[in-house]
């Protein structure tokens, strides 16, 4: 049998990112996809709602299987084939997808870089553990990927929102305009979201062209995802084998300590194959790589910590305001949500002594936008019927202003853990997952808070609140995104609206999520202490390594991917070094 | 911004090195031109020869009726044009095994509508009882035992038309899902002061 050089688990920001590295290093490298092969000129196109035989929301029986859209449940996962189970008290909803390239394919292209007062918040304010790397170790990757991949932003020179190497950031539209006018006389720091899409020609991809499909699948390539970015390279070397529809069942251990490869699963033919290489890389996502660790040996695999599984976390969600902005009403109509972006408010509390508070520790992002979307979600909202309540809904239409939580810290608390199963299998017989997740109190005051300083922000911008969905379409929770859901379970996909929001924290309500999910394997200085060490090798094994944001000690309140990647690019030159 | 003749020669050489090139820019020039409503595809006609499987021939005429007074043709499309009836029972008749609860709703929001005389009634009375059906929307304190009727058809009536062609682009004038060479920026000065 071929022993490569290196096997990778997974094709998605990290795997993606991981086997151009490599590759280009010369090793010969095997990737090993679960999901499907995805080529964006045949899978991904515009399409408009009403030819969509329902309209986006799928048919009946895909709605029930799926969690994505009419548009773009290809790309994600079937529930039915792979099932997880969770606890009583668990509201947890696991968002993902199986496919090449993964969750890139549909994300929210959120590329922020995480700061100091993030990596070591615990030396702060004495909770948790301090990350093993600190912003001068990250710099230098997140240099690197942005370079690579591209990100349009603005240079703000913020301590807690460290800049990055960026091209041109996309022009604000008139509701994104006003909201930052009003968070500025606000005295708050304000600034475009910074995301890995183009705004001009990059390495040979073509600048976005302002659809709004970022979340169905870019069909040109113009935001980051591994299939247009990380592995054309790395095909390109010829040292890279791609196999999808192979389902990793589990890492098998060889001789002297040392992972020998990994046995998978073909999809169709439900046939068992064994892989030999002298590296094994878990990049399946935070969740499946932890999974992956306990399928491979009682009590899990790397695990003399004890700590695998443990101190699941996932940025909370859920909170918002929306509504119109007066001074919109009744304008033209524009193209508004071709960019799919908005604005950032990055965090400006707990950040240093200054702005300390003494009811809650951590901070969250807050993001708005507004003007026109697809489709006007508050219509039947607003009273009346006939001409006159069509005009209403034009007029208000290209008014209408969103401010969400782009995403608050989530304390990390040992109890919310991941474990096997004992019973529930996928439909390849691998025990699935069960998850015990619940939120703390700080989540709760987060957001309390950011709900009221949502509300303070759009008092200011002078907008008028209407109760209805919060997030706009493409995002997390709003209409044709991948984890949206009918309202009313008050959980993410059905996110509250404004006004169940508010009261979300009294009644404690279950509190939604961001899909970024990380932790269960962290990083730590001492073994004793964590699954990884800072370059993301298992302490346990020294040719295992984990991508993901298995290693994430604490959420922080920034967007993780691109962590997770300089995370991955860091590790890929640990790597390499000891392969010299 | 203004595009010369080498960026575009530049963005034509970027653009044609991709899978789906030629029909990508196409699109891309073709949206480089003066915006009208010729970039949105003509409505694929999925309804146009739809029969009603759900509702009985009354109950369907009702329900036609109902949408086209909550949203009426006037100086745009609306609801009958827009086929909203129709699609109503599409997703009801595609429900069949999967959502009995949602069919069960609407059988007896269309019986509680019969009740209110709509059926039978002409076009004055139809709209009587759409505006005593619709006061509670309005008025604290009213009831009307078929407000549920209002606002369920409402509901569905709003999404059949705001996502038709109809609705979406003709009544709105949506400009997304299109090929844009940039993004339209906010030129209104009075925007960056509040």
């Amino acid at each position: 049998m071929k022993t490569y050089d290196a096997i990778i688990v997974g094709s998605g920001a990290c795997g993606g990112w991981a086997a151009m590295e490599l590759t280009k290093k010369g090793m010969d490298v095997l990737m090993l996809e679960a999901g499907a092969h995805v080529d964006p000129s045949k899978d991904f196109h515009h399409r408009f709602l009403y030819e969509l035989d329902y309209r986006g929301q799928g048919a009946p029986g895909l709605v029930r299987r799926y969690s994505g859209s009419e548009r773009n449940y290809k790309i994600m996962i079937d529930d039915v084939e792979n099932p997880y189970t969770t606890s009583p008290e668990t509201t947890y909803r696991w968002g993902r997808s199986r496919c090449l390239g993964g969750r890139t394919l549909h994300w929210a292209r959120a590329t922020d870089r995480m700061a100091d007062y993030e990596f070591k918040a615990a030396s702060r304010d004495g909770y948790g553990m301090d990350w093993a790397v600190s912003y001068a170790d990250m710099k230098p990757y997140y240099d690197r990927i942005e370079s690579f991949v591209g990100v349009s932003g603005a240079y703000e020179n913020l301590p807690q929102f460290p800049d990055g190497v960026f091209l041109p950031a996309m022009p604000l539209n008139c509701a994104e305009t006003i909201f930052t006018a009003a968070s500025r006389s606000l005295g708050w720091p304000s600034t475009h979201r910074r995301l890995s899409q183009l705004t001009r020609p990059h390495n040979g991809r073509p600048a976005c062209h302002y659809c709004g499909n970022c979340v169905n699948g870019c069909d040109v390539g113009a935001m980051f995802n591994p299939i247009a970015v990380t592995l054309p390279p790395a095909l390109a070397t010829g040292k890279l084998e791609i196999r999808t529809d192979s389902v990793v069942a589990r890492v098998r251990m060889g001789k002297e300590n040392r992972a020998q490869g990994v046995t998978y699963i073909e999809r169709a033919t439900k046939t068992a194959v064994d892989v030999d290489a002298t590296w094994v890389i878990l990049a399946a996502s935070t969740l499946e790589n932890t999974r992956l660790l306990l399928l491979s040996e009682k009590g899990g695999l790397a695990n003399s910590s004890g700590l695998l599984g443990h101190y699941m976390m996932d940025q909370v969600g859920g909170g918002g305001v929306t509504g119109i902005l007066p001074k919109l009403k009744g304008g033209p109509a524009r193209l508004d949500d071709g960019k799919q972006a908005g604005i950032t408010i990055p965090n400006f509390q707990n950040i240093d002594a200054k702005t300390q508070r003494k009811e809650f520790i951590r901070g969250y992002v807050m993001n708005a936008t507004g003007g026109q979307t697809e489709f006007p979600q508050f219509a039947a909202n607003v009273p009346g019927y006939g001409s006159e309540w069509k005009k209403e809904i034009k007029s208000r239409y290209v008014a209408q202003a969103r401010v969400w939580n782009a995403g608050a810290e989530m304390l990390a608390r040992k109890e919310n853990l991941v474990e096997l199963d004992p019973e529930v299998k996928d439909a390849w017989g691998i025990p699935v997952l069960r998850i015990h997740f619940t939120h703390g109190d700080n989540d709760y005051k987060l957001i309390e808070d950011f709900q009221q300083r949502a509300e303070e922000l759009f008092r200011k911008a002078g907008g008028e609140v209407m109760p209805g969905p919060v997030s706009p379409a493409g995002f997390p929770g709003g209409p044709g995104a991948p984890d949206s859901r009918p309202p009313a379970s008050g959980t993410r996909g059905g996110e509250p609206s404004a006004l169940s929001a508010m009261e979300a924290p009294r009644r404690r309500r279950p509190l939604g999520g961001s899909i970024h999910e990380s932790g269960t394997a962290r990083m730590s200085v001492d073994p004793r202490e964590g699954v990884l060490n800072s370059y993301c090798q298992t302490h346990d094994i020294p040719n295992l390594y984990v991508f993901g944001g298995n290693a994430f000690p604490s959420t922080g309140d920034k967007h993780p991917t691109l962590t997770m990647m300089a995370l991955a690019a860091r590790g890929c030159d640990h790597l390499l070094a000891k392969t010299k | 911004m203004d595009l010369t003749r080498r960026r575009w020669l530049r963005l034509t050489a970027y653009a044609l090195a991709l899978p789906g090139a030629s029909d990508f820019f196409t699109a891309w020039l073709k949206a480089a031109g003066p915006h009208d409503q010729h970039y949105a595809p003509p409505d694929p006609g999925l309804l146009k020869d739809y029969v009603p499987k759900f509702f009985d021939a009354a109950d369907f005429a009702a329900l036609e009726a109902f949408t086209a007074i909550l949203i009426p043709t006037d100086d745009t499309p609306g609801a009958r044009e827009a086929k909203c009836a129709h699609f109503i029972d599409f997703l009801l008749s595609s429900a069949t095994g999967f959502d009995t609860r949602s069919q069960d709703q609407w059988r007896a929001a269309m019986k509680a509508l019969r009740e209110t005389g709509f059926h039978a009634a002409d076009a004055k009375g139809r709209d009587e009882i759409v505006a005593a059906m619709a006061r509670p929307e309005r008025e604290r304190g009213a009831t009307h035992p078929a407000y549920f009727v209002y606002r369920l058809v409402k509901q569905q009536n709003a999404f059949a038309f705001y996502t038709s062609r109809a609705g979406m682009i003709e009544a709105l004038d949506y400009r997304g899902n299109s090929f844009n060479v940039t993004f339209p920026a906010c030129d209104h000065p009075e925007h960056r002061t509040v």
